[in-house]
């Protein structure tokens, strides 16, 4: 479990993370989302304790993440896939970081093998793919066993594999009981990967909740329907709080109602629907709401260019 | 999934296993230390530097004694020396030693900063001191030992070529024993000194910069520079100290054995506590 209450980290005249309190519970996937400069990343800095906070504490299990015994046992990092001396190899990388904790080889050729560096483990970092970096970066976070594991940006550079293969990685190690607090720009991906989620934005909390409340809580949950009785369909719906938008002969989006109300309606009236999707790409659409007016550096684009455009993270 | 049954899921708890102690910490950092070509390759040349200016000596002292026979000039400036030109031929690169090996305790810290490797080593050991004392053994010891090493090697080779011209080099004298061991000594204390400058600079140009300024820019500055205070000062620049420590006699415009091995000890111990209390403070 990471507390953190009233952090703050000042840099100069400028603010980059302002007095934020949040809880990051064990057993499940916790996501941290921003835009660029944001905090994210000086806020997971301060609690690996590189950085001192300006004022407030973070608390890793209760207890300030330099004053644990063995902190690669309690909490593994990946802060930065460039975290390594690019003239060493893998494998030597690894050695030193176990050394410091009595970390036996045979956990090193297990990491080794789990994030699938075994070819390149004897090849220095230097010719790395981003991917290869960021993969051995979540080795060495995984190196001492620990019960808290902090990811910023972890997909950052992956195939769509090696997409997938964290998704199931940090799922796998939150249902074992242990915290995990990812941060990642792709909505998408935090969606399909995330339980909870924190957003960030100008160094403020700006939401703390489930996922699915962050998705359905503004009234945004969207739905694809299809129906070949679109006009009757679009009648039964219409309601408070409804909206339903043709978008096609025999396709509607409808914001307001879930698929089981759709549903509901549908049957009671003897409609016939073949399709019921709820949208997730929401997520995104919740996120530029919520930090509209939190982004840092706007990037003054026309509306209609892609909004990954304005997300990007740091 | 609300807190209060997060809270009641079976928490992962993990056998608590050792932690950092010194002795890991130092393992850890001599990994470091010789899992780097670069870091070898500057072992390396130094040690040829060193066996290499020894032979290069012995033959020039050679050269120089045989002409103060018929030279009285020469023959003067031989008998100024106590009479024994061979004992400080092994020791003749020690000038190229300190610089490579005071460069690479530069680089040892500052490639940490620059390359990000700082925080891999800061999030394993988060109080950050036992990293930097570690280190400090590690630079200080191997700097120390190549030196001796090397020196040692130097004055092997130096020996036959020094009997050419009727030259003895004993390498088990306690004059030369002790030119040895001060050198060593005074190069790992430029190793530490290099160290504590990347640990304050971050950056490896700057840091080898400041100390090339220290040792080899100052002496000549000071020289330079006309009046008193500066031919006082130049006697307490770390690089002006090893004369007084190997000699056999007091040479002039030089401190006293004593002030020499405190004054030495000062440029050691201010920067390596300064780096010290800003390590711990500065962020990574």
């Amino acid at each position: 479990m990471i507390e953190a209450k009233g952090l703050t980290k000042v840099y100069g005249d400028k603010t980059a993370v302002g007095g934020v309190s949040f809880t990051v519970q064990a057993g499940q996937v916790t996501g941290f989302l921003g835009p660029n400069g944001a905090g994210k990343s000086t806020t997971m800095r301060m609690i690996m304790g590189l950085d001192a906070p300006t004022a407030g504490s973070v608390t890793v299990n209760g207890v300030p993440f330099a004053k644990h015994v063995a902190p690669l046992r309690e909490i593994g990092a990946l802060l930065d896939a460039k975290a390594v001396h690019a003239s060493r190899t893998a494998y030597n990388h690894l050695l030193a970081m176990a050394a410091t904790h009595s970390i036996p080889k045979k956990r090193i050729h297990e990491v080794i093998e789990m994030t699938g560096l075994g070819d390149v483990a004897k090849k220095k970092v230097k010719g790395f793919s981003l991917g290869m970096g960021q993969r051995l970066g979540i080795a060495a976070a995984l190196l001492g066993d620990p019960q808290t594991i902090i990811l910023d940006e972890p997909v950052n550079g992956l195939d769509p594999e090696g997409v997938v293969w964290v998704r199931n990685l940090v799922k796998y190690l939150a249902s074992e009981g242990r915290t995990v607090f990812l941060s990642s720009h792709l909505m998408s991906e935090m969606a399909l990967t995330a339980d909870h989620l924190i957003v960030i934005g100008r160094g403020k909390i700006i939401a703390d909740a489930p996922i699915r409340d962050i998705i359905t809580g503004k009234g945004h949950a969207r739905t694809r329907v299809r129906t070949d009785q679109p006009e009757r369909l679009m009648q039964l719906l219409a309601a408070n709080g409804v909206s339903v938008e043709a978008q096609d002969r025999e396709l509607l989006e409808v914001t307001g109602l879930d698929p089981r109300g759709i549903a509901r309606a549908a049957l009671d009236h003897q409609v016939m629907v073949y399709e019921l999707t709820p949208l997730q790409a929401s997520l995104e659409e919740a996120y530029m709401e919520l930090t509209k007016d939190e982004v840092e550096y706007h990037s003054h684009i026309t509306t209609g260019a892609p909004v990954s455009a304005q997300a990007g993270g740091n | 999934m609300s807190a209060t049954t997060t809270l009641d899921r079976r928490s992962f708890r993990n056998a608590v296993g050792p932690g950092p102690s010194f002795f890991r910490v130092l393992n850890s950092e001599f990994i470091k230390f010789r899992t780097l070509m670069s870091t070898l390759i500057l072992l390396a040349s130094t040690a040829v530097v060193m066996v290499g200016f020894g032979a290069l000596s012995a033959w020039g002292t050679g050269q120089f004694s045989e002409a103060a026979l018929s030279d009285p000039e020469a023959a003067a400036a031989i008998a100024a020396q106590g009479g024994d030109l061979a004992v400080g031929v092994p020791t003749s690169g020690i000038a190229f030693a300190q610089l490579i090996l005071g460069s690479l305790g530069v680089l040892l810290m500052s490639s940490e900063f620059t390359t990000g490797m700082a925080r891999s080593t800061f999030a394993a050991v988060p109080k950050r001191l036992p990293a930097f004392l570690a280190k400090l053994v590690v630079v200080m010891v191997s700097a120390f030992a190549l030196t001796a090493v090397s020196t040692y090697i130097a004055g092997l080779v130096s020996v036959p070529i020094l009997d050419n011209y009727k030259l003895a080099l004993d390498l088990g004298s306690s004059q030369s024993i002790k030119m040895l061991l001060v050198n060593s000594l005074y190069v790992a204390a430029v190793a530490a000194i290099g160290m504590a400058l990347g640990t304050l600079i971050r950056n490896s140009a700057g840091g080898i910069m400041s100390l090339v300024g220290l040792f080899f820019v100052a002496p000549i500055a000071f020289q330079l520079i006309p009046g008193d205070f500066f031919v006082e000062a130049r006697k307490y620049l770390p690089g002006n100290t090893i004369t007084p420590l190997t000699a056999v006699e007091h040479v002039k415009d030089t401190l006293e054995v004593w002030q020499a091995a405190l004054v030495l000890g000062a440029w050691v111990v201010v920067p390596v506590v300064l780096a010290m209390v800003l390590l711990k403070k500065r962020d990574v």
